[in-house]
């Protein structure tokens, strides 16, 4: 009866979900209203209210810079305050002494545009020669290389007198036209956006692949042809231009730099708070960034509670910033690694044009995994399994480790990479399991067991 | 007999030292015994960091902290305890005592459930856990420095100075036992990891935990036994060194002492305890030498102190980037 030949059916081709126009017009009003929003609030509430926003704005540019570091190429800085520090300084310097700027006199908007470049550039050359050692050093004790340079810049490049007057600081004069707090917070919006874009085409184009393909396997990607060096030297004075920027602007809204302002403590907290906002996820970094930077100050919303914690326990309200913040880290790699970002998955997922569902990860390309000549072949035999792939696979549910919290484009490209190597030595069908296998989840096992439940 | 000869070069260079300075004005001789002492008080976190990372491959960035936390409870026992007179030993064996509890306790809660994971995720937790620390140290004692007294007063009654004179240097009491609780911790971990069957359970742990299981090594135990044992070392290295050196404030030791340590074990070779000594003590030397030739050294009518403030950091930093460079493995370990 059997043949020797069987005709599998033909491939399903799997329409990707569309929302209809109605849909896109929702989403774009809620993205609109979202923005607008941040926009408005910023307008309105008090002088002193918008100063905290512009710091939240400049964490948020800070943590983007770092995300580079930690989240796409999946090494620890914990020098940032280092290429931060430097590259206030050095704004606050050539606006200052070279310049001529002075709180009485003001700052014309050029000046402060030059020195942003400047900081910008100090800030890229200090991250690019730590890149450079890089080059040799890997791992773990890059971590250290970045924890000893921070400390050499904190200990001697923040006491050298000429660039940051000692103890005193060295002031910053806002540029005319932005000497408000609340047009300085716009202004930190607008590059805000702009680094949010560089990011975002970044890693769209061939060099972000590139980038995001050495966290997984450098052996890999170099035989792939990826200059793995060359990659991870650009990344790191990629992040220390954003970090740069953000020192830049860092002067600016302090008005008066002082080198206690960037310290270890404070680069730890950096780390952490790109770790809770979901590592290699933009908005997760942002809304984890601009957290930390408000948290202090959300005492003072409820007046109660700040009164009690100042008066009577007789603490700054910024000290239980550290602990909560340490706190939510741990919580956050040991239980949910995917951070703020996971938790918001569902929205921003919908936001971008797929189904609402709160468990996103079975709805996207993913799901393909499951498609492939084995689960159609099972799908035959037994019916239930048909279902359990069509309802996808909790696969992605629980990230590996600091594995990006939502990151289809690395996704993606890890699915070609594991699917290219297992395609050249093992059969086709093995493709959509080596898959599964890259992203270290037996899940093709769970799903067998499974389906054999159903057809039982 | 690489560590005979790595030793022995060391002790010969610092000595060339000691002997080239006598007598001068300006000698460097006091730096150099400075240096001796704190290295050592450095090798012993040193020894806490090799500890960790033979058993778990990974860099603790808790293990300063250890000690700041011991100091506190110390602190706490001996200043703030009214009523009954505490006497400073047992507050010392409290504090050991609880931060080896509060070392399992992270083992248990951070380090354990990360036990696959990538292990710049268990470095990253740690991080953590030492922010944690630091921040519970701030709400509870504000950011304010204390003076914690030592465990043997560096003066008698008359108020004389106690202790032996090397080099137009007094050494303190509490100097010696550091360097007496380094040499005797060094040589017991070296017999441990090298002739015990608990020791070479917890080296294999750390090169195949699945074949550890698989010949009936429980790698739980291990965990516990590595990071509970580092907090233990951790906490008598902050016990004895912030007296003599630090001003007891939140974080202190994480601050002052845990990157000279990560060099010293880095120079040593992080896989090796003795390294964690001689690299320990080497980079004690190194750094108050560098503090020396950045008071005594000119170029023209600029001293090297103004030419290039914090010259010490600035050696340590080159020191250990030469050595990751030239000598990942560093000077007495067998791998990198």
């Amino acid at each position: 009866m059997a043949t020797a030949t069987e005709t599998l059916p033909a491939a399903q081709t799997h329409e990707r979900w569309h929302p209809t126009v109605t849909g896109w017009l929702a989403r774009i009003v809620v993205l609109l209203v979202l923005l607008g929003g941040l926009l408005l609030v910023t307008a309105i509430v008090p002088q002193f209210w918008a100063d905290r926003i512009s710091l939240a704005v400049i964490y948020a540019i800070i943590g983007l810079s770092l995300n580079i570091v930690l989240g796409y190429v999946g090494q620890v800085s914990l020098g940032h305050h280092g290429f931060v520090g430097i590259a206030a300084f050095v704004a606050a310097y050539y606006a200052t002494e070279k310049a001529g700027c002075a709180p009485e006199v003001g700052c014309d908007v050029t000046t402060f545009f030059v020195s942003l470049l400047f900081a910008a550039a100090s800030g890229a050359i200090a991250a690019g020669i730590l890149g450079l050692v890089a080059l040799r050093i890997k791992g773990l004790y890059l971590a250290l290389i970045t924890l000893a340079y921070g400390f050499m810049a904190e200990t001697s490049i923040f006491e050298i007198s000429a660039l940051t007057r000692g103890g005193a600081g060295m002031p910053a004069a806002r540029p005319d036209g932005f000497t408000s707090d609340r047009a300085f917070a716009f202004l930190c919006f607008a590059f805000l956006a702009v680094v949010v874009y560089v990011d975002w085409r970044l890693i769209k184009s061939k060099v972000g692949r590139a980038i995001l393909s050495l966290k997984h396997s450098e052996p890999v990607a170099s035989s792939y042809g990826i200059n793995v060096t060359a990659y991870k030297v650009y990344a790191f004075t990629l992040s220390g231009l954003f970090a740069g920027l953000g020192g830049g602007l860092f002067a600016f809204r302090a008005t008066n730099v002082v080198s206690n302002d960037f310290n270890f403590a404070t680069a730890l907290l950096w780390v952490l708070m790109v770790v809770i906002g979901g590592l290699g996820n933009r908005t997760g970094v942002i809304i984890g960034s601009a957290f930390f930077a408000l948290f202090p100050f959300l005492f003072e919303l409820i007046k109660p509670l700040e009164h009690y914690v100042r008066d009577t326990l007789g603490r700054e309200p910024g000290f239980f910033a550290i602990v909560l913040g340490a706190l939510l880290a741990i919580l956050t790699i040991v239980q949910y690694p995917g951070g703020i970002a996971q938790q918001l998955s569902p929205i921003t997922r919908w936001l971008r044009g797929e189904r609402f569902s709160m468990h996103p990860e079975g709805h996207g390309r993913h799901r393909r995994a499951g498609h492939g000549l084995k689960a159609r072949l099972r799908s035959r035999h037994t019916p239930g399994a048909a279902a359990e792939a069509e309802s996808g696979s909790e696969d992605h549910d629980e990230p590996e480790g600091l594995a990006p919290a939502e990151s289809p484009e690395l996704a993606a490209e890890t699915e070609r990479m594991a699917a290219a190597i297992t395609t050249t030595t093992e059969s086709a069908e093995d493709a959509s399991e080596g898959t599964d296998a890259s992203e270290g989840k037996p899940a093709p096992a769970r799903k067998r067991t499974r389906s054999r439940k159903a057809s039982s | 007999m690489r560590t005979a000869v790595v030793v022995g070069v060391i002790a010969a260079l610092i000595g060339a030292v000691l002997i080239a300075g006598a007598g001068d004005e300006a000698s460097p001789n006091p730096y150099v015994v400075i240096g001796l002492v704190n290295g050592a008080a450095y090798g012993l976190i040193a020894l806490g960091l090799v500890l960790v990372y033979k058993g778990a491959r990974v860099f603790n960035f808790a293990q300063g902290e250890f000690g700041t936390l011991a100091a506190f409870i110390v602190y706490v026992l001996i200043e703030q305890v009214q009523g009954t007179e505490i006497p400073y030993g047992i507050a010392v064996l409290v504090a050991v005592v609880g931060v080896t509890i509060v070392g399992l306790l992270m083992e248990r809660i951070v380090v354990r459930p990360l036990l696959n994971a990538p292990r710049i995720t268990v470095l990253v937790a740690t991080i953590a856990f030492t922010l944690l620390a630091v921040g519970v140290q701030v709400l509870l004692f504000l950011p304010e420095a204390k003076n914690l007294p030592g465990a043997i007063s560096a003066v008698d009654a008359e108020g004389t100075p106690r202790g032996p004179e090397i080099f137009d240097y007094i050494i303190e009491p509490q100097q010696l036992l550091i360097v007496g609780v380094l040499g005797a911790l060094a040589v017991i971990l070296g017999y441990f990891f090298s002739k015990t069957d608990l020791g070479l359970a917890v080296l294999a742990t750390s090169q195949d935990a699945f074949a550890t299981r698989v010949v009936g090594i429980g790698v739980e135990r291990m965990s516990r036994f590595i990071w509970g044992s580092a907090a233990f070392l951790g906490a008598v290295a902050g016990v004895l060194f912030i007296p003599v050196n630090l001003a007891l404030a939140p974080g202190v030791m994480t601050s002052n002492a845990l990157i000279p340590s990560f060099t010293g074990a880095v120079i040593g070779g992080i896989t090796s305890l003795p390294g964690a000594f001689v690299g320990g003590i080497t980079v004690g030397v190194i750094q108050q030498l560098a503090g020396w030739a950045s008071q005594n050294y000119h170029f023209g009518e600029t001293a090297l102190q103004e030419l290039i403030p914090g010259f010490p950091s600035v050696a340590l930093v080159v020191v250990l980037l030469l050595v990751l460079l030239a000598r990942p493995q560093g000077l007495l370990g067998t791998e990198a």
